[in-house]
């Protein structure tokens, strides 16, 4: 690679990632001093009511859900380690990594509320329940979604670093020692397992502090948590600057969240120390295992319930409590619709296309020099995008692609999509990037090869399953995006999840079920590609 | 090389003479808005009602060659700030916006803040079909002065399963009555439309001072004219589903809880929603809608043109065919969507009168004897001041 090319891409690389986010940040800060014409002061959003009872909701809701997800990933790590069933549960995983919050949300309050799809299994004849509501007013529906939604997460990041923590010898040694397998994991290998597990965790409590589309759906509503009423004021005529503001606010409950998270997790390593220091031994408990596993099956049921109702919706006519399933079916919903879904799936396509191609490129380039040596690691850097909430960025984008007439553009939207996919593809693929041996491309070289021609002939191909996985990934950011999509788009490029989420106002489960369907179906499809394509590609090789 | 550039010179000349005004000659607006895209920003949570914008879009392509685009979104908020931030950046050409669907505080808020084209719907050729309504001529008590066309009436009314519940309650009182004796209920939480609306017709209805309300909120007694719906609201809210402390998110949810049997009766602002619905199959055949016994809160809604718009003739050319006899009788079809028209039926001759005679409304929807049956909305002002009291006293 040319010096000037690699100059020129990097800085392209650079200030296309940077300048959106300082753009942003400043755009938010300058409206909140009252750069905004026509605005009312923003301070006076301080004086909301609701302000203590929504910071609360936001922290209890975002904290309780990452501990949740991240037990369950323990919990199942625990029960199933060492059995040929956490690989089934792996592959079970990979469709809820592709599902969109909002598809799992709108399934979840149909499969639990009172005239919800359990209640209508066990119910012959009567009226709903009055014993419970969901969404419940203290906030678990909410919980329960995003622990469901973001465990798949951390558990597939788990399972890649936990080869590195060599949990086999562990358990082994602490055996012969006759210590039971769970207080093995407790003393020997969680504590390190967490420790590297620490920005994956951050990630998640990011989005749980800061996640919009499911908590309008699963949270109580009034109060709303803190991003909720962000946007409440966002689209509040005359409301950019307690908005901007109010998006402060939330940046600092969520410092608040992580400087609390951190507590939990040192007081977690005291009293896990105490425990190490006793050397009481005590025999399995077979009981709890079972239970273990009950617990995360019935759970992964419950989510594989709440996706499998919205395809039965979205082919159901008529489906009234109590019966279990529709009284009357129909094709209506796929047949007669094509002609309104075929953009919206185009849409979505290119857009998902273009900047998963784009982030892949540009993180290809980048972790390449890393490599070389010619720039230094910007893991913090890149994980930005993941923990300044996307309310907090987005006012001052769209001022800034108004002034620059770039609004409602194709590319605008591409970029866009592109600040949110880089960070997961460099988060997937910068490890397999970083660990591979050096060797092989060596020997290329002695052989003959360019630097160009090692990169793509030898290095690329022995890491194209996790430059796939990170394609995938990257798609499914993209698909998944609706503020970035709704507010810099100007409307001109609708896409499945814009149309869903407006949908969820007219209510008809239906044709929610019909877009939820297509929007879970690309990101499947697109994962089966990745997962296929290497096989197929080293159909002739023995070790892939 | 020259004279393509005194071509340009002209035509760039006759674009900017051409350039449409509010009250400009109809065929002018017509030869301009030929081969134009119009970006309609409306609501697009109904699917119902995106069928019948697509059916618009088709028409006028037809008969106008005018594109109409559908930018469906989930509140018009949204566009009325994205109006805002063109303008404080001075992007006052070209905008994004063509056509939106308004009323209310937002039209009160652009109108206001100059944010609309200007006097265009008293000059649309189907104009003289429009009712002289007080409702029409005032949104939410501001003189519209032709800045918004008017698209469709709305009343607030209930829906309920006459199988479940034969006898609803048709008062304030009596619908707290029957939450006493184990009714189950439950409105939007405001500033959801719905809900507000519902808050300010149990204010109409239980207020000491009603005439306060149609003057802007800050020349009345706040606390006075609103005690005795705070008094009502403390006493419902714990007999509601979900205790007064979860809430529905619309109208349209509050449908779907009465069609599960978590609710008894739901809210709407269409008197035909009903009848649109059951035949969907998206509510039971014994649905029945009606209103309370001294009328409820009406209003109208509109079509509109920002101040910079880039097709404003195409977007006028709309607006007039929406109020075309045909096209309106068409949205009054509880077959196609069923929303009560703007026009004066009695204006109409022939078959354009016909079409509306032939409409079958089923006995699902409100009788239309009790459409009539109106309460003037309070001034806009009042929406924020409730939605804020409201907030502070049940939101926290």
């Amino acid at each position: 690679m040319g010096r000037a090319l690699r100059s020129v891409s990097l800085a392209v690389i650079a200030v296309a990632f940077g300048l959106p986010l300082v753009m942003g940040v400043l755009g938010t800060l300058g409206t909140a001093i009252g750069w905004f014409p026509n605005s009312l002061p923003g301070l006076t959003v301080l004086s909301d009511p609701r302000l203590f009872a929504a910071t609360r909701l936001t922290l209890f809701t975002g904290l309780m859900a990452t501990a949740l997800a991240l037990g369950l990933c323990i919990v199942t790590l625990m029960v199933f380690w060492g059995r040929g069933s956490l690989k089934r549960i792996q592959q079970a995983l990979a469709p809820f990594l592709a599902v969109p919050h909002a598809a799992l949300a709108v399934g979840l309050v149909f499969v639990l509320a009172p005239s919800g799809w359990l209640a209508r299994l066990v119910t012959l004849e009567g009226r709903p329940s009055e014993a419970w509501i969901v969404p419940d007013p203290a906030g678990w529906s909410l919980i329960l979604g995003l622990a469901l939604k973001e465990f798949p997460f951390l558990l597939m990041t788990a399972l890649a670093y936990l080869p590195r923590l060599n949990p086999d010898e562990f358990l082994r040694q602490g055996r012969v020692l006759g210590y039971r397998a769970s207080q093995c994991w407790v003393r020997l290998i969680l504590p390190n397992l967490l420790q590297a597990m620490r920005l994956p965790v951050a990630v998640v409590l990011a989005y749980n502090l800061s996640v919009v589309d499911m908590a309008i759906i699963l949270g109580p509503g009034q109060p709303p948590t803190l991003a909720v009423w962000v946007i409440e004021y966002f689209v509040q005529p005359g409301g950019r600057a307690q908005a901007s503001v109010a998006a402060l606010w939330l940046l600092l409950v969520m410092a608040a969240g992580f400087l609390i998270a951190n507590e939990i997790y040192r007081m977690c390593g005291h009293v896990s120390r105490e425990f190490r220091t006793d050397s009481q031994r005590k025999p399995p408990r077979p009981g709890w295992g079972l239970a273990g596993r009950a617990g995360v099956l019935g759970l992964l049921g419950l989510a594989t319930l709440a996706l499998v109702s919205l395809w039965i919706f979205s082919f159901s006519h008529r489906w009234r409590f109590p019966d279990a399933l529709p009284e009357r079916w129909t094709l209506r919903f796929w047949q007669g619709r094509w002609d309104d879904w075929a953009p919206l799936v185009e849409n979505t396509l290119s857009l998902g296309m273009a900047s998963a191609l784009l982030a892949l490129l540009a993180a290809v380039i980048w972790l390449e020099a890393e490599r070389a040596g010619r720039i230094p690691r910007l893991d913090g850097l890149w994980y930005l995008p993941l923990f300044i909430p996307q309310a907090c960025v987005l006012l001052g984008w769209q001022a800034g692609a108004l002034v620059g007439g770039v609004d409602g553009a194709w590319g605008t939207l591409v970029w866009a999509h592109w600040v949110y996919a880089l960070p997961y593809v460099l988060l997937v693929l910068a490890p397999a990037w970083r660990s591979l041996d050096v060797g092989y491309e060596r020997q290329a070289r002695l052989l003959g090869a360019s630097p160009w021609g090692a990169l793509i002939r030898v290095r690329m191909p022995l890491l194209l399953r996790p430059l796939l996985i990170g394609w995938a990934v990257a798609m499914a950011v993209s698909i998944a995006q609706y503020l970035p999509t709704l507010l810099l788009g100007a409307g001109r490029y609708p896409t499945l999840t814009t149309e869903l989420v407006t949908s969820f106002g007219g209510v008809d489960r239906r044709v929610i079920g019909t877009l939820a369907s297509l929007q879970m179906l690309l990101p499947w499809l697109v994962f089966a590609i990745a997962l296929a394509l290497p096989a197929w590609v080293f159909r002739n090789r023995r070790h892939a | 090389m020259k004279k393509t550039l005194i071509a340009l010179a002209l035509s760039a000349a006759s674009v900017h003479a051409l350039a449409i005004q509010p009250n400009s000659d109809w065929t002018d607006v017509l030869q301009e808005a030929q081969g134009q895209t119009v970006y309609f920003n409306a609501w697009g949570g109904s699917d119902r009602i995106n069928q019948y914008i697509d059916w618009v879009g088709e028409q006028v392509l037809a008969e106008y060659g005018v594109k109409l685009e559908h930018v469906k979104i989930g509140d018009i908020a949204e566009i009325v700030t994205q109006i805002e931030s063109a303008k404080a950046v001075g992007k006052d050409q070209d905008g994004n916006v063509d056509l939106m669907w308004i009323n209310g505080e937002n039209f009160a808020n652009m109108k206001s803040n100059e944010l609309l084209f200007g006097d265009f719907a008293n000059h649309l050729p189907n104009a003289a079909f429009v009712a002289d309504k007080p409702s029409i001529a005032y949104d939410f008590s501001v003189p519209v002065e032709g800045l918004e066309a008017p698209w469709g009436g709305a009343q607030l009314v209930f829906m309920h399963d006459s199988e479940r519940l034969p006898n609803p309650p048709k008062s304030a009182d009596a619908l707290l009555a029957h939450l006493k004796d184990g009714g189950r209920f439950a409105y939007p939480a405001p500033p959801a439309f719905h809900g507000t609306t519902f808050v300010k017709q149990v204010l109409s209805e239980v207020t000491q001072q009603p005439e306060a309300l149609l003057k802007p909120v800050d020349q009345a007694d706040f606390d006075a004219v609103t005690a005795p719906l705070w008094a009502y609201l403390d006493e419902m809210h714990p007999l509601l589903r979900g205790n007064g402390k979860v809430w529905p998110a619309s109208g349209e949810e509050t449908r779907q809880l009465m069609d599960d049997g978590e609710v008894d009766i739901s809210i709407s602002f269409n008197p035909n929603e009903a009848s649109a619905a059951v035949r969907e199959g998206q509510l039971a055949d014994a649905t029945r809608t009606y209103i309370f016994e001294g009328g409820t809160v009406g209003n109208t809604h509109f079509v509109s043109i920002p101040y910079n718009a880039k097709a404003a003739a195409g977007a006028m050319v709309v607006a007039n065919f929406m109020l075309s006899p045909d096209a309106q009788a068409r949205k009054a079809d509880p077959e196609f969507w069923g929303d009560p028209t703007v026009l004066d039926l009695a204006k109409l001759e022939g078959t354009q009168k016909t079409r509306f005679d032939q409409i079958d409304l089923g006995p699902w929807a409100l009788p239309i004897e009790e459409l009539a049956n109106t309460r003037g909305e309070p001034h806009a002002s009042w929406t924020g001041a409730l939605e804020a009291a409201w907030a502070e006293r049940y939101a926290q």
